[in-house]
């Protein structure tokens, strides 16, 4: 397998060295992010994020499936992750690392387990008929923080998402085609973003958002916190590295707020020009054509 | 550099213009990168790129960017050492690669006793003394004829920062300015910053200065210059730009 | 839902009878197996684990089948295999709760939690003493109530202390709640400490692990949904019960060696004078 090529003690040292002197590689501020971006496919549910250099696709899909047996009145909905050597030539298909285990791990409580998706809207006909929906995560590139990205994309998806619409009459259930009824989007009921605070320091002392690759390799720790706009708390996960004073994990937590409610504005208004845009030659152009006649 | 006549673009398998090929009454034809001699007369691409002849040294090569680096003699480079072995360093010049040797005792002035330690990850800047297709790669960082240092050696404190195989050579040139199109070197050192650099044909650069300011606008600048492969004119601007940030 | 909030606000008192601040009985015992280089039993309730810590030891011919994700123990630092490696491996017995699952090898949140602790003891061993080392402990769960991350933390650092292996401080664990649901934004909700399996199910908490006597955190794993403003009540009870609780083994370790020393299992005199023997 191969390993992780390591940095070497100079590139180490200096981007230590710099953090000491609140300088990053790339002239950002602690608590800035890369320039993040969000383009939607043609499809429906298609989500394509960049945050800097670190690529994440995400892509929901639907379809009819029998419900588990314990839980006949919901929806199925998994998510799945894939780290391949796209991302990274460390990273094998079908032996996932520790990163691919801790970001689905990740991404399943801060969306699934949050309840984000409502999955009894998912349910079609009780214990028999359900809908199952699955995004897949794929890592395109990874240049850091590819939990952040992954889990704006994974909503991104979602919210994007239309499942055909179906209807139940006299116990016979029929999946329309987008050509016959226009597709509906998901019961959503919140939206939750991740926030990766790496640290730095002996102690933990220096804080970062949005580390890249080279800063993550350094870091001594670090702390996903996920939120909503609302101020809930979906998740967090500090799991182990060098312990960080309660002080700076609390103060972490209300400026990861203010960024969650960044994010949700920018996703909200993306969302809003891609329905725009594809209105321009759909339904409202259709609609003043029959009024022409 | 544009695609013109004189220079065309070439694909692997092109057939090449008889016309490019540069002929000399006394010298042989030597060909370089990305070039393969098919007995008894052909010679045909093996990469894409822009073919460049040289007449007056009878030789002609492809250019390209990109791709991972392949060592060849004579080409310098910055290795990362792996670990040491009894009388030598396993050093990587690409990650995820086979490494290359560096015998400890290559280093200018190395006895058995003199020899420099270096720890797992330093760094170095070496020579590469040979190279070839079925064998690791070997490096010195003294010159054999010499005994000099000549620059080569541990590279101790900067910054490595990672670019393009093309931009690299470009920087390497005798003439950079010109033939290579990069200037930000100069540019950065004109404005008055005090940074020393050693460049490695494997596409590292390292940058060192008593300021980590300076390491940090030197990265950006190189970085910035790859990425948006700048000419001269937009890199004079990025420079000033950077330079005005800085204070 | 069957925990019934409101019951709590007449009488203050949580399902089993605790107050708000009171953790559950926690009992531990050190050098309970006689083959491993540091063993430790540990019930936090009704939560039982056991550990066993083997190493640290150079890697020999490759033995097979040294279970668990072999997570790089440092925390973060050094080069590659400068520092010794931390293994854990986590097994859940299918007894261990009331509904026997069988849960596979390779379950997420298994690997979660042993990467979890292979990180959060790693960061207060002194791996750098041993390079080229792995340090592996195993954990296996008898019985779940609660709690099971922090209980495995616990018992790992007293398997660690029994082991000898050089460590910063205890890392010591807890997990603490909120009386308040997610949804509900009353005011008068309470910090719960230590929570048990129902309180986990019903009620939003989060596990808490520090480092030593200070208020440096190593792990804090939140799973629930709360507000945000809950956090800080609930972190600080947390920290807090983390103190308790390594106040608590700290005493086992030190019953345990000066019997040991009575015992004569040491040998009189060695170290006598740096033991605190009242």
């Amino acid at each position: 397998m191969p390993r992780e090529a390591e940095p070497s003690l100079n590139e180490r040292q200096f981007v230590l060295q710099a953090l000491q002197e609140n300088l990053r590689l790339d002239s950002r501020e602690a608590d800035r992010y890369r320039p993040l971006e969000v383009t939607f496919g043609d499809e429906y549910g298609v989500a394509k994020v960049s945050l800097g250099k670190t690529r994440v696709l995400a892509k929901a899909s639907a379809e009819v499936t029998v419900p588990y047996a314990d839980r006949p009145l919901d929806g199925v909905f998994q998510i799945a992750t894939e780290l391949s050597p796209m991302a990274s030539p460390s990273f094998e298909v079908n032996r996932p690392t520790e990163t691919e285990v801790l970001l689905s791990r990740l991404l399943e409580k801060t969306v699934r387990r949050s309840g984000a998706l409502d999955t009894e809207s998912l349910c079609l006909v009780a214990g028999q008929k359900c809908w199952s929906v699955r995004v897949d995560v794929h890592v395109l590139s990874h240049d850091g923080n590819v939990i952040d990205a992954s889990c704006f994309a994974v909503v991104a998806a979602l919210r994007h998402f239309r499942k055909p619409d179906t209807s139940i009459e006299g116990g016979i259930l029929t999946v329309y085609t987008p050509a016959e009824r226009e597709p509906v989007p998901l019961g959503w009921l919140h939206s939750p973003f991740c926030v990766t605070w790496s640290y730095f320091g002996e102690e933990g002392e220096m804080a970062l958002l949005d580390a890249t690759r080279a800063e993550e390799q350094v870091r001594v720790g670090s702390c996903t916190i996920s939120l909503n706009r609302h101020g809930e708390i979906c998740q967090i996960a500090k799991l182990g590295g060098t312990p960080v004073e309660a002080v700076i994990l609390l103060q972490c937590t209300a400026i990861a707020l203010t960024k969650v409610k960044e994010f949700s504005a920018y996703l909200d208004k993306k969302l809003a020009e891609d329905i725009k845009r594809r209105d321009a030659g759909g339904r409202s152009a259709e609609l003043t054509a029959e009024n022409d006649r | 550099m544009e695609v013109d006549q004189q220079h065309p673009l070439v694909l692997p398998g092109d057939t090449i213009d008889p016309s490019l090929i540069p002929t000399h009454k006394k010298q042989p034809l030597r060909l370089g990168p990305g070039l393969r001699h098919i007995p008894p007369n052909a010679i045909i691409p093996t990469v894409a790129g822009q073919l460049i002849a040289d007449h007056k040294k009878n030789s002609m090569w492809v250019e390209y960017n990109g791709g991972r680096y392949i060592p060849s003699p004579n080409d310098l480079v910055i290795g990362q050492i792996v670990r040491s072995a009894a009388d030598l360093y396993y050093v990587n010049l690409t990650p995820y690669t086979s490494s290359a040797t560096l015998p400890q005792l290559a280093f200018e002035g190395a006895t058995k006793k003199t020899r420099p330690i270096l720890a797992p990850g330093a760094l170095i800047y070496a020579r590469v003394t040979l190279a070839n297709r079925h064998m690791d790669a070997e490096l010195e960082c003294v010159s054999g004829s010499t005994g000099k240092a000549e620059g080569l050696g541990p590279l101790t404190g900067g910054m490595a920062f990672d670019v393009s195989l093309g931009l690299a050579r470009r920087l390497l040139m005798a003439r950079s300015r010109e033939e290579g199109g990069v200037e930000v070197l100069e540019l950065l050192g004109g404005e008055g910053l005090a940074f020393e650099t050693a460049v490695g044909r494997n596409g590292r650069v390292w940058v060192g200065s008593e300021s980590t300011k300076t390491v940090i606008a030197v990265g950006r600048a190189l970085r910035e210059t790859d990425e948006g492969d700048l000419g001269v004119e937009q890199q004079r601007k990025l420079v000033k730009r950077l330079i005005r940030e800085m204070r | 839902m069957p925990l019934d909030t409101s019951a709590y606000s007449l009488a203050l008192l949580r399902v089993d009878g605790r107050r708000w601040n009171e953790l559950r009985r926690i009992h531990a015992q050190i050098r309970t197996q006689a083959a491993a280089d540091g063993s430790s039993y540990l019930e936090m309730g009704h939560t039982k684990v056991m550990c066993v810590v083997n190493g640290p030891s150079e890697p020999g011919p490759r033995r097979g089948g040294v279970g668990g994700t072999s997570a790089a123990g440092s925390g973060g630092g050094g080069g590659q295999s400068k520092d010794a490696e931390v293994a854990v491996s986590v097994v859940v017995a299918g007894f261990s709760s009331v509904d026997r699952k069988r849960r596979g090898k390779n379950d997420k949140r298994i690997l979660e939690l042993q990467s979890t602790i292979s990180s959060a003891l790693g960061a207060s061993l002194h791996t750098h003493l041993f390079p080229h080392s792995t340090i592996s402990i195993s954990l296996h769960v008898l019985s779940l109530d609660g709690s099971l991350l922090a209980a495995l933390i616990n018992a790992a650092t007293l398997a660690c202390v029994d082991a000898g292996i050089p460590m910063t401080d205890y890392v010591a664990a807890c997990t603490a709640g909120s009386t308040s649901t997610y949804a509900a934004n009353d005011e008068s909700a309470d910090p719960l400490l230590d929570l048990n399996h129902q309180e986990e199910q019903e009620l939003p908490g989060l596990t808490v692990a520090t480092l030593g006597d200070s208020d440096r955190v190593a792990v804090l794993v939140c799973e629930s949904r709360v507000q945000v403003g809950r956090l800080e009540g609930m972190l600080a009870v947390g920290v807090d019960g983390c103190k308790q609780v390594r106040g608590i083994i700290d005493r086992v370790v030190r019953d345990k060696g000066r019997r040991m020393l009575q015992e004569g299992t040491v040998e009189k005199g060695v170290g006598l004078e740096d033991m605190d023997l009242d």
